[in-house]
């Protein structure tokens, strides 16, 4: 087989027992995902209203929430979905899952399900708020909000998702690498070299017969194998940072903890994209009616993936360079490597794109979600490649840009073929008619046009240098946040009509009708986009002139002349950072509040000056004189208000 | 928006823009019928050549850029050296004098978790970030072109009160 382009589309497993295996197993792990996407999203929708001032929640709550979104959306929903999918993807191009692999998909779910519950339970009810990339040694330092046995479950709990993520590796390569892949050579090495398609470059030497190797199954059998590789450094820091729960003196160097986690962090982002990618590649051609135009160079594509994915984990990092460490090399080494792994992105979406160029391509509520979620991954590439170059990555290292560049690479680029899948193969898993495809349209439309939104603010205001990670942002981001407030609440509200499909689907309710025509015609969807982009614009102008009328919310009170020197100590110290003062306007919860146990200036003096447990000592950074106004102002002040 | 925020503002709006119209010439195709069936073999030798345009673009921006990295940037002679030590949640930052004109040699460390020092103008504008690790001192130089007052946040999330570890720098003439 020398001409890819020629390739014929390939065998799904014929109806019986083995088909039946792949659809109750991609239809658990599709259900389970979208229970947890519902939750993870109502709680993102919390923190961006809460940044706007619409339920403002205190800053310990809205990190906690913050955690458990990060790792809820991204591993819950989005890899978890994906995962499932795998399986019914493999049964579509003739591979089954035989029974040990059927054990390890089992353990899979139940893994991922035990370890993202513990996840949430932390953090929403133990309130453990170390980010979903909980940077070591942060676990450690909860500042009175967490403690060490909330970091134990934590880390176990991410510990159950990363070897959920280890089974399913295993149970990929155990099915890709089965008697399915009709591989001429028994080897083993042979054998997956045929399942990454070197067979494409190398007929004689990768040889399979009679059919060649399924594009779908390149992606899956690379992100399998690379998976392993990452995952298992981070399992060996996930159970150190178990043993340091229990046993403080336990601890790693920092430096090797965040390359460790990014080691895992970036491949665990292609987790989610390959095996959407083989979603593209089997979807695709399909609604196209025609096979995928490929040519042999995919395959190159696909062995650079393998190789890159695993070496290119500092672009996380590009801004840590401590002296005396290697790591400024690394970075600069890996920011080549990283631009390579752009080209497997161009090479397939030219493959797809190109499918459908001129194809009777349909645009149904499945096919027209894969296809606008070709266009977010394409759009998303893009500020993909900023990010990985070093000079741009410098000013929009953490900030919002970062926020809205992988929503839009997860919630759309991947998203959409979750969705896609559900649409296509719902009806088709349960023997049940999709029931209604003029809501399914409404919701891919306006999931897309108000993600794409609400993404685009999060990169201007990352352009304008505003904080990722912020549960209250400096006011002047505040128009854009509040903005995003509408937008948000219309995404929330898209994923409502599709709860309701999916559900009434469920329930036998569809009739297997096809779209009205006056409610689901592309004049109709624009219309009605445009209609509640226009209120969203208008409700937020009216509320902007409101705000600006009022003037500012809370007028700061004048401060006689010798407090005042006390009180600039205070806010340009970090003091607010940790204690709540009314007369400052601090809100810190993290020590006491200074409003209730009004100490005296001496107390004040010997606890700024000494440091006192968790509380530094500010000798160094404090002039005597600093620190008996500082003393002055918490003593006169305190509870005043 | 600094200068760079500025060139990647307008170079990013106009490939999305690219991207965009190239997007909908795919969808519009969809739509002509009886439209000339493309040549899928030679759509798919014709993804070589897409392989060599894309390999060179990368190569091209690689060349461009690579040369503003922020690594190395030390060890200025008359450098007024400034070590700021990083606590959750509040920046020590000594009673240095900072002028305006002469480098600034920043010595950063952290007692606890990994924070990020980013420096602001009082408008916004992001003039320069740096990563701050526990147990390593990480080194920057910086000259300050204006006096003023410059603020300083914390970009790397480093506990529940990471929005509150605000700070001020002044630059004096």
């Amino acid at each position: 087989m020398t001409s890819g382009h020629l390739a014929p589309s390939p065998e799904p497993l014929p109806p019986g027992p083995q088909l039946d295996t792949a659809r109750s197993l991609a239809f658990r792990f599709l259900i389970a995902s979208t229970v947890i996407l519902g939750a993870a999203g109502i709680l993102g929708l919390i923190l961006r209203d809460s940044q706007a001032g619409a339920g403002r929640l205190p800053d310990g709550w809205w990190y906690a929430i913050m955690t458990a979104h990060g790792l809820g959306a991204f591993v819950g929903w989005a890899a978890f979905a994906v995962m499932g999918l795998s399986y019914w993807v493999l049964a579509q191009v003739g591979f089954p899952v035989r029974p040990a692999g059927l054990v390890l998909a089992r353990l899979t779910w139940w893994l991922m399900v035990v370890g993202v519950a513990g996840v949430v339970v932390t953090c929403v009810a133990f309130r453990y708020g170390g980010s979903w990339v909980f940077l070591y040694p942060i676990s450690f330092y909860g500042s009175g909000q967490w403690g060490r046995w909330t970091s134990f479950f934590f880390s176990a709990s991410v510990l159950l998702a990363g070897l959920s993520i280890v089974t399913w590796c295993l149970s990929v390569l155990h099915t890709v690498l089965g008697p399915a892949l009709h591989a001429v050579e028994r080897n083993i090495l042979n054998r997956i070299g045929v399942a990454m398609g070197f067979g494409y470059l190398a007929p004689s030497r990768f040889a399979t017969n009679p059919r060649p190797v399924p594009y779908p199954v390149l992606p899956l059998t690379v992100i399998a194998l690379d998976m392993i590789v990452a995952t298992l450094p981070l399992a060996v820091l996930l159970v150190e940072m178990m043993v340091q729960s229990l046993s403080p003196s336990v601890h790693v160097d920092p430096l090797l903890a965040k390359n460790v986690l990014w080691f895992f962090g970036h491949p665990v982002v292609y987790l989610l994209l390959f095996p959407a990618v083989a979603i593209y590649y089997l979807l695709v051609p399909r609604f196209a009616g025609r096979p995928l135009v490929a040519g042999n160079i995919i395959a190159v594509a696909w062995a650079i993936a393998v190789t890159a994915n695993v070496i290119i984990w500092a672009h996380h990092i590009y801004l840590d360079y401590p002296s005396g460490s290697p790591q400024a090399a690394i970075d600069v080494t890996m920011e080549p490597l990283t631009f390579s792994v752009t080209i497997v992105s161009a090479l397939s979406l030219y493959s797809l794109f190109f499918t459908i160029f001129r194809s009777r391509y349909p645009w149904n509520a499945a096919s027209t979600a894969l296809f606008l979620g070709l266009a977010s991954w394409m759009i998303a590439g893009f500020s993909g490649i900023v990010n990985a170059t070093i000079a741009f990555d410098q000013i929009i290292h953490n900030t919002l840009w970062i926020v809205g560049h992988f929503h839009q690479m997860a919630f759309l680029g991947i998203g959409f073929t979750i969705i896609a899948a559900t649409y296509a193969w719902l009806p088709e898993w349960t023997g049940k008619p999709l029931y209604s495809e003029t809501l399914g349209r409404w919701h891919v439309w306006l999931t897309f046009v108000f993600t794409m939104a609400a993404t685009a603010i999060w990169m201007y205001q990352g352009l304008l240098g505003g904080p990722r990670r912020f549960a209250v942002l400096p006011n002047r981001y505040d128009a854009a946040t509040q903005l995003a407030v509408p937008i948000s609440l219309l995404i929330g509200a898209a994923q409502l009509l599709f709860a309701w499909n999916v559900v009434q689907t469920l329930r036998g309710k569809g009739v297997g009708r096809v779209a009205r025509a006056d409610l689901a015609s592309p004049r109709a969807i624009a219309i009605g986009i445009a209609a509640l982009a226009a209120a969203s614009l208008g409700g937020w102008g009216v509320y902007r002139s409101q705000a600006r009328s009022a003037g500012p919310a809370t007028p700061t009170a004048p401060v006689s002349g010798a407090l005042a020197a006390g009180k600039r100590v205070f806010l340009t110290s970090g003091c607010s950072g940790c204690h709540t003062l009314a007369s400052a306007g601090a809100t810190g919860t993290v020590g006491p509040n200074l409003d209730q146990t009004k100490p005296s200036v001496a107390r004040v003096v010997q606890f700024v000056t000494n440091g006192k447990k968790t509380m530094p000592s500010f000798r160094s950074t404090l002039t005597p004189t600093q620190i008996q106004d500082v003393a002055a102002f918490v003593s006169r002040t305190a509870g005043t208000k | 928006m600094g200068t760079t925020a500025t060139i990647l503002s307008i170079s990013f709006t106009i490939t999305c823009a690219v991207g965009i119209a190239f997007v909908l010439y795919i969808a519009r195709s969809t739509r002509q019928r009886g439209a000339l069936e493309p040549d899928r073999a030679s759509l798919a030798e014709r993804e070589k050549a897409w392989f060599v345009v894309v390999t060179a673009v990368l190569v091209a921006l690689l060349v461009a850029t690579i040369w503003f990295t922020p690594y190395g940037r030390s060890e200025s002679a008359n450098a007024t050296v400034l070590k700021i030590r990083s606590i959750q949640f509040a920046w020590l930052i000594p009673n240095t004098r900072i002028e305006a004109g002469r480098p600034i040699e920043f010595e950063l460390t952290s007692d606890d978790v990994n924070h990020d020092f980013a420096v602001y103008t009082m408008s916004g504008t992001l003039l320069f970030e740096v990563q701050v690790m526990p147990g390593y001192t990480t080194r920057y130089s910086y000259t300050f072109k204006r006096p003023g007052t410059y603020r300083v946040l914390c970009l790397e999330y480093c506990g529940v009160g990471h929005a509150q570890m605000q700070d001020t720098l002044t630059v004096s003439a």
